[in-house]
């Protein structure tokens, strides 16, 4: 059966697992699994230290404090530890970067591929923020409460996705 | 809740979601980019494999009135413009917000990188929020799916999950998980080491 010694679960089990998460989400914290607000809670909290005018923002000062904002930036941190002890029980050692950036975009070395990451980055949380939502709250969460902007959004994410995975080499 | 109550539960239910992405392997760029090129299924297995069970779950807690649902507002342009450019970053990053930090814990170097980039762009999304908001506001409103056919939530909850999981029995059919993971578990399907590198030579 499935072990912690594993490399791989069979993705239904992986899923279900993350799904029977919303119990303890809404039960405890009173909100749906989500990921991306909480970048806005520690930019906007280091921000803050060097700039006052920062929490004048209506939309950063709402990100900054409370249980549900904190809840968030524990739980992106506690899939890192629990990402970093998955792998190091099962010896699922990762390479500085992954294989598919040399095969399907032919970068060469970390140092090529550290800009480009750093852009993907930007790109990816600016446009969650717009859409007030990543994978975790309007995928998962979203979809999970039949919301149609949820379903919108998780549309529009999958057209943006593949239409610029295309430009890549087949890997 | 108190603030350190809801961080420690943040921790705990963060090691299970993080253990959960780095056992299924949603988290490699090789699968999300194979996934995005649609010859790799392994991301939509692990997706809606977590909605139906989340449906479920809903359902169950709504119906029995022990949970109240709180769906994000439908604001069409701002959902479009905003997960297509999500979407173009999610292909870029290999990876999405949650993920990037179970790129990390596995030992992806780059995904410092990425995660630096984010907190960049969320700041920078919240200095120009103000200006932004009004073109990103409008539309109909907290709107599902539940209220659109006038049915209650717990059934459509639980049909959509029944059809979801048709879906799957029918992915699984026509790939195997096994086979899409790669000896590597990362999404590299290549048969050898040598076809790979192989191949990459005579492309160059």
């Amino acid at each position: 059966m499935m072990s912690l010694r594993d490399k791989a679960w069979s993705p239904y089990a992986a899923g279900i697992l993350i799904g029977l998460l919303q119990i303890p989400a809404f039960l405890l914290i009173n909100t749906a699994l989500g990921a991306s607000s909480s970048y806005v809670t520690v930019a906007g909290n280091l921000a803050a230290l060097v700039d006052p005018g920062a929490v004048k923002i209506d939309y950063i000062a709402k990100h900054l404090a409370g249980a549900k904002n904190w809840w968030q930036v524990a739980l992106v941190v506690g899939v890192a530890l629990g990402a970093f002890l998955s792998s190091r029980l099962s010896g699922a050692r990762r390479p500085a970067m992954s294989y598919v950036w040399s095969r399907g975009m032919g970068i060469g070395s970390l140092q090529q591929r550290l800009p480009l990451a750093f852009v993907a980055g930007f790109i990816m949380l600016f446009g969650a923020r717009i859409a007030d939502g990543c994978t975790s709250g309007h995928g998962l969460s979203g979809i999970a409460q039949l919301s149609i902007g949820s379903f919108t959004a998780v549309t529009a994410m999958f057209a943006g996705g593949i239409a610029t995975a295309m430009l890549l080499r087949r890997v | 809740m108190s603030v350190l109550s809801a961080i420690l539960t943040g921790l705990v239910m963060g090691l299970v979601f993080g253990l959960a992405l780095e056992k299924s392997r949603v988290f490699e760029p090789g699968v999300i980019v194979g996934q995005m090129q649609l010859r790799n299924f392994t991301m939509l297995k692990v997706f809606l494999s977590a909605v139906a069970t989340g449906l479920v779950v809903l359902a169950a807690l709504n119906g029995f009135g022990l949970i109240k649902l709180s769906p994000k507002a439908t604001l069409y342009t701002a959902d479009i413009a905003g997960g297509l450019i999500l979407g173009v970053g999610i292909t870029l990053a290999g990876g999405c917000p949650g993920t990037v930090l179970a790129q990390i814990g596995a030992g992806y170097r780059d995904a410092w990188a990425t995660l630096l980039g984010g907190l960049c762009g969320a700041l920078a999304f919240g200095y120009l929020e103000p200006t932004l908001r009004p073109w990103i506001d409008g539309g109909p409103g907290k709107l599902t799916l539940d209220h659109l056919v006038g049915q209650p939530f717990w059934l459509v909850a639980l049909v959509f999950a029944a059809l979801i999981v048709a879906l799957l029995v029918v992915l699984e059919r026509w790939r195997p998980w096994q086979e899409e993971l790669g000896r590597e578990v990362d999404g590299d399907t290549e048969p050898s080491p040598v076809a790979g590198r192989q191949r990459i030579a005579a492309q160059h």
